[in-house]
């Protein structure tokens, strides 16, 4: 029955007092409360069941004297008068809750001053039965000074009758959990009534009881609390204007002036610098007075109430129990009337539960924008207070709400990728501008991501086993990925803010960070980047970004080794690598991953062996058929290599447990990382899925179609929270998309220590460029047709026009987009050679053209045979693969295909109908058959098997080995004899004539470059009449022979020309061997004949490159041109989906005009 | 997705089934999102599930044609190899999938599904007990279903 804080005195209860507290500041600065509790159980041990028992306590305030500090009051409660009684009833519900309450109060630190109607309302309202039978409370002040005027006596009686002030305990007084306890129920269920007489008001105190584990515990205690008064040098009796407390705990944010209306009036009501005290409504008070914040004075009691806008701002953070308001008034008036401004000077406490231990970077969206005020109070208050931060957060939810359209007019940035998004209405896109014809132009990609400052890149010295110097701005390179994957970059950390978090001076001096999505706080800095150990080395094409990466490889292979293991490194790997085979770790530690394209699989091992000391790093290719799946074998070696292919077909049949991902890597590199850009695919969720300790994504173009791309890279490398997709698409996709610059702008924040991206254009501190290259010498080689070649061409284009028309007529040009792309293939066909066009897919349609194209074969050569029925040779071959289809069907036990379906097939072959590739439903261009008698394209077929090794025939399941497959004699697209036909195009003539011109008078080498493979097929004839020696790459090589052509032509000196298919050829190659580029034709966005031109023009070209574009003049490709052109407007500019779709139309018209 | 990133072979399959579609199917790509189709099946004649029109919705994910498309059943079914959720148990969906099959072939096998009901390979134990205990019971059961959900309504 009564409460631990209750220390007993001389038989008598006494509060404690915690001077340190605002509240107790109140009840007891000036001395004690002196408590009586009736029938008073002076153990303070023996409570519990007595408590539950509990019903009636009585407390008596006696009238004693007592002896505060300040000896200047002495409040004595007359005896008989004083007696007050609380009636708790434990048993009762409502009791609880009420408590409960009470105990919440005290547990979040709430102070709710007295006097108020509202109380006395929620006393009736939640039937507490707790009656204060305290009309006959007498309070004799025995004032020293007696300046109290006797009219404030029976006010205070009043005061005692109706009311109870609750005031919540500071945490300090008894250890009861600070923090925002919200529910009632957890409460503890029982504290005590404490009757405190402060002057002249009555403050009831809820004393929380010790214990929180003595939960059943009731304890009711009457607190009579003595009068305290501070004495004070001014003439104003119980005048409390002293300093407030330090409260350990609580922090002081800020002071603000705010205005309350005064309730009373009277001279010297108030004084300057008089503590006032906030008279906060609780969660139970009634709905009409739940905003309704008086304040008041300790010697005046209540002066006046709060403007409800403050109220209604402040009161949940109050409530939350994590803020704390103080106030005094300043500039008062001497005599104070009813509805004058009361100037009061809040001081704002935050407690120190708000900040975060840690910062969080768990990155919760569900809050963004909408923060929760009370569990954040810190965003509200920040705001309140006009405190401004002194860094920003880079992006703000109300930025992000602001939905308008900041246009691009102003600002070049804006829209330099395409967006890619869903179009209603339009639901035909391009679908011909496959992905690399999309692709941004690197001058857009620069705009966007920026070109680094270089100067402010230390160097580091390359390892002493790499067997090349590095250049400076290549070492820079080293110095940065270094120093990203050691991870703690503390000078960096202070420019790389969170961009979610913003920070802000508080009062004392100190910095603290507010999350301002959540309103998460912290006192520690939010660095953006902590997870990511990697970043995107983004380098334009041609800077040596393998070199770069061999170099970080080589200072630190792994994990076993020392950081910097410049040195000893090769004697630290033989004994590293013998402890690894001596104790494989259960965890599979392993070293560097490097994925990359089929492409660049022989080209990386072989700078990875020539750039490094021989048995420095051992290098391990995981590829082809029959690759071990035993993860331990990959731990034996420093690098393994494989391929985007090999990866996400391992992931996609293991999951988690393919080899790849049950390997923790030290490293994973990840070569043309765009490979990975779109986040939905198998490739990229099975990059994602590795786990290592660092991550590097190598690309020249980060960004290849729209900003999406970014998003795949962002997830590998791990980067809170970007690689989210929710936050992602909330902060940067849509707002981007509706043309909010900001995204950018955030994006390149993002960016600003993740990426590190140099172009050739790139200078270093003396301002030199970083890369000098021989310049390049672009031509543009236009062809006049021949007379017969430009019937043709006109005829076949005269079809084009009339069946484009006709979709224009029926306004189906967007639903029509693919055939009409296939229209104009044709043309682009045509104007490299007549013959590519009669060797396309529907032959048959082209029949009428037949008598013009003989007249082109006619007029050349004489040997000028349609060869539409099928010739002696042809037949010959036919015979041979009928065989074949039918041995093989023999050779089984159950035929696999009956004769009929393969003579039909045959017939087809005989009639030069390409069937469609069952895969890609084009007619193949690269056409293999299989054993059972099905087509395929072969670079469908290897990539539905996933290697070029074998796999089953998609049609009928069949088991096949890559040697049974069956290709066409190459002549059998052709339904023109090309080896007997001298018949040149216009095109075909220009280039030889250089060709041989080059071959004369130079040793240089050449590279043509064309969309068509069957176009070199056509060549292929001519140049060896010519006798031009002459190696072919394209997409029907495997690995090892791509290989071998690329060393061979690097070495040759009598095959110095080498055809190069776009598609093949176009990425990542290192062809510096040649200093000759032809391309033969247009492609639709310049960015990819960029890309291989950067093939050439690269870091280890010595020569003046010399780049020849071939056009057709008057043809579609002259036409092409001004649709590149525009079309890089559009990537760069800015036009609207409405815009994009006319545009398309436009286009098709120029060229169809 | 972006659909100017749509691989030519979607958009010639698209064209096909809306110029040529197949008997008692129809799939059209929805306007925002060319990879995502609404399929309406008819129950095949002589099936538990004659008369009903079978709303399906299918998707082709990012790899399609090396990945299946996704399908599944948007109305209420009755059928051992169709769970409550509308997930199809076939195995040209599953590790059966092969690039040369199609939305059409793959839309046409779902139809033979529903000819025939096969409960030894189920996906809901239920209802494939059902079959293969009372089997007329259970194809009353389908019939009904048929009647409530897929009446075209």
């Amino acid at each position: 029955m009564e409460n631990d804080n209750v220390v007993f005195r001389n038989g008598n209860p006494v509060l404690v007092a915690q001077p340190l507290t605002v509240v107790r500041a109140r009840t007891s600065t000036g001395g004690g409360a002196r408590v009586l509790a009736t029938p008073p159980n002076q153990n303070p041990n023996s409570d519990e069941s007595d408590a539950c028992k509990a019903s009636i306590i009585k407390v008596k305030d006696e009238p004693r004297e007592f002896e505060d500090e300040a000896k200047s009051v002495t409040v004595a409660f007359q005896p008989p008068a004083a007696e007050t009684v609380v009636e708790c009833k434990t048993e009762s519900d409502e009791r609880r809750s009420m408590l409960a309450f009470d105990d919440f109060l005290k547990a979040t630190n709430t102070k709710v001053a007295s006097v108020d109607e509202s109380l006395k309302s929620m006393e009736a309202e939640s039937t507490i039965q707790m009656k204060v039978e305290s009309s006959d409370v007498d309070v004799v002040f025995e004032t020293q000074e007696s300046v109290k005027s006797m009219e404030e006596v029976p006010n205070l009686n009043v005061v005692c009758d109706t009311q109870e002030s609750v005031m919540a305990e500071p945490v300090k007084v008894e250890p009861v959990k600070v923090g925002p306890v919200k529910q009632p129920t957890l409460a503890e269920p029982v504290c005590a009534e404490k009757k405190t007489v402060c002057d002249d008001e009555v403050e009831v105190l809820k004393v929380v009881k010790g214990k929180e584990a003595v939960s059943d515990e009731v304890r009711v205690l009457k607190v009579v609390k003595k009068e305290v008064v501070e004495e004070k040098k001014i003439q104003i009796p119980n005048l409390e204007d002293g300093e407030f407390p330090v409260e350990p705990g609580w922090s002081l944010l800020g002071r603000k002036i705010e205005i309350a209306t005064s309730t009373a009036k009277g001279v010297r009501r108030l004084v300057d610098n008089e503590i006032i005290y906030f008279d906060f409504p609780n969660p139970h008070t009634s709905y009409k007075f739940q905003w309704i914040v008086r304040v008041s004075t300790k010697r005046s009691g209540v002066v006046g109430r709060l403007p409800m806008e403050w109220a209604k701002s402040v009161i949940p953070l109050v409530q939350s129990g994590n803020v704390k308001v103080r106030g005094r008034c300043i500039a008062t008036p001497y005599k104070l009337e009813m509805m004058q401004e009361i100037m009061l000077l809040v001081s704002f406490y935050v407690h120190h539960s708000v900040f975060s231990e840690s910062v969080d970077t768990s990155w919760r969206l569900e809050a963004c924008g909408n923060v929760n005020s009370a569990a954040y109070p810190l965003l509200t208050l920040l705001n309140m207070l006009e405190i401004e931060p002194y860094r920003k957060a880079d992006f703000t939810p109300e930025e992000m709400k602001a939905r308008k359209r900041v246009l691009k007019l102003d600002s070049d940035e804006v829209s330099v990728i395409p967006v890619n998004k869903r179009r209603k209405g339009v639901s035909e896109p391009l679908p011909a501008t496959t992905e690399d014809e999309q692709a941004l132009s690197e001058s857009a990609l620069n705009k966007l991501v920026g070109a680094a400052e270089v100067f402010d890149l230390e160097e580091k010295e390359a390892p002493k086993t790499l067997m090349c110097s590095l250049k400076p701005y290549q070492s820079q390179a080293l110095y940065w990925m270094t120093k990203i994957e050691k991870g703690g970059d503390d000078e960096n950390a202070e420019r790389n803010l969170h961009p979610c978090w913003s920070a802000y001076n508080i009062c004392n001096g100190r910095s603290i960070y507010v999350n301002i999505f959540t309103g998460e706080a912290a006192k520690k800095f939010p660095q953006a980047t902590q997870m990511a150990r990697g970043g995107i080395l983004a380098d334009a094409m041609g800077l040596g970004k393998t070199v770069m990466t061999i170099a970080l490889i080589l200072s630190n292979p792994g994990r076993l080794k020392s950081e910097d293991s410049d040195g000893e490194s090769v004697y630290d790997n033989i004994f590293s690598a013998k402890r690894r085979n001596v104790d494989p770790s259960s965890n599979l530690e392993g070293g560097t991953l490097i994925v990359c394209p089929m492409a660049l699989l022989g080209q990386w091992k072989d700078e990875l062996e020539t750039h490094s000391k021989p048995g420095s790093i051992s290098i391990f290719v995981h590829y082809g058929g029959g690759r071990t799946s035993n993860p331990d074998l990959l731990l034996d070696y420093d690098v393994v290599l494989t391929t985007y292919g090999v990866l996400s077909a391992s992931y996609k049949s293991e999951r988690e447990n393919s080899i790849y991902h049950r390997v923790q890597w030290y490293r994973v590199v990840l070569d043309e990382a765009h490979h990975i850009k779109s986040h939905k695919s198998q490739v990229a969720e099975a990059a994602i899925a590795l786990s290592s300790h660092c991550r590097w994504c190598l690309t020249g173009t980060p960004l290849q179609n729209s900003l999406e791309d970014l998003f795949s890279l962002l997830s590998f490398l791990r980067v809170q929270p970007w690689c989210s997709w929710q936050w992602w698409t909330k902060l940067v996709q849509k707002p981007y998309e509706q043309g909010d610059q900001r995204a950018l702008k955030l994006v390149k924040g993002i960016l600003r220590t993740l990426m590190l991206r140099r172009t050739k254009e790139t200078k270093d501190k003396e301002g030199r460029p970083i890369l000098v290259l021989p310049p390049t010498d672009i031509q543009l080689i236009e062809c006049e047709q021949s007379e017969s070649e430009r019937d043709f061409y006109d005829a076949l284009f005269l079809r084009a026009k009339v069946q484009f028309e006709q979709y224009v007529a029926q306004g189906k040009v967007l639903n029509h987009y693919a055939n009409i792309l296939d229209l104009l293939m044709q043309l682009r066909r045509c104007c490299n050679h007549p013959f590519l066009v009669m060797s396309g897919s529907d032959t048959a349609k082209y029949a009428d053209l037949s008598r013009l194209a003989r007249k082109f074969l006619e007029s050349h050569t004489e040997s000028s045979d349609m060869c539409c029925e099928s010739d002696a040779p042809q037949n010959a071959e036919l015979n041979k693969l009928a065989s074949n289809f039918l041995q093989n069907s023999a050779s089984t036990s159950n035929p696999i295909q009956s004769r009929g379906y393969i003579d039909e097939v045959l017939g087809h072959i005989q009639k030069g109908e390409s069937v469609e590739c069952a895969i890609c439903m084009e007619s193949p261009d690269d056409p293999v058959f299989t054993p059972c008698a099905h087509q395929f394209c072969r670079e469908c077929l290897f990539n539905c098997w996933g290697t070029s090794m074998g796999g089953k025939c998609p049609i009928c399941r069949q088991i096949l080995k890559k040697n049974d497959l069956i290709v066409l004699p190459s002549e059998s697209p052709f339904k023109v004899d090309i080896e007997n036909n001298l018949t040149e195009s216009s095109k075909v003539s220009k280039l030889f004539d250089f060709l041989e011109n080059s071959q004369k008078y130079s040793d240089e080498k050449s590279i043509v470059f064309s969309q068509w493979t069957s176009f070199f097929d056509l060549l292929e004839n001519p140049l060896r009449r010519r006798g031009i020696g002459f190696l072919r790459f394209d997409g029907k090589l495997t690995q090892k022979q791509r290989e071998k052509v690329l060393k061979e032509f690097n070495e040759t000196k009598e095959k110095r020309v080498l055809l190069m298919s776009l598609k093949a050829g176009g990425v990542g190659l290192n062809l510096t061997a040649a200093s000759n580029v032809f391309l033969m034709d247009p492609w639709w966005n310049p960015a990819v004949e960029e890309q291989a031109i950067m093939r050439i023009h690269r870091i280890g070209q010595k020569r003046r490159v010399t780049v020849r574009r071939f056009i057709v003049k008057g043809t579609v490709e002259d036409r092409l041109q001004q649709v590149q052109a525009k079309k890089q407007k559009m990537i760069s500019g800015a036009l609207t989906d409405d815009e994009v779709r006319t545009s398309r139309i436009q286009d098709l018209k120029m060229l169809f005009s | 997705m972006a659909n100017s990133n749509l691989p030519r072979r979607i958009i010639k399959e698209t064209q096909r089934l809306l110029s040529e579609p197949a008997p008692g199917i129809s799939a059209s790509p929805s306007e925002d999102n060319m990879r995502y189709f609404n399929v309406m099946i008819l129950g095949p004649t002589q099936s538990p599930y004659e008369g009903g029109v079978f709303k399906l919705e299918l998707f082709l994910p990012e790899e399609y044609p090396m990945a299946a498309p996704k399908v599944r059943f948007l109305t209420k079914i009755y059928h051992p190899n169709i769970d409550k959720l509308g997930r199809i148990c076939l195995d040209i969906l599953k590790d059966k999938w092969s690039p040369a099959l199609q939305i059409r072939t793959v839309l046409l096998s779902i139809q033979a599904l529903l000819s025939a009901p096969n409960p030894d390979d189920p996906l809901s134990e239920n209802i494939a007990k059902h079959w293969k205990s009372n089997e007329a019971e259970a194809v009353e059961t389908a019939k009904e279903w048929t009647r409530l959900y897929a009446s075209g309504a």
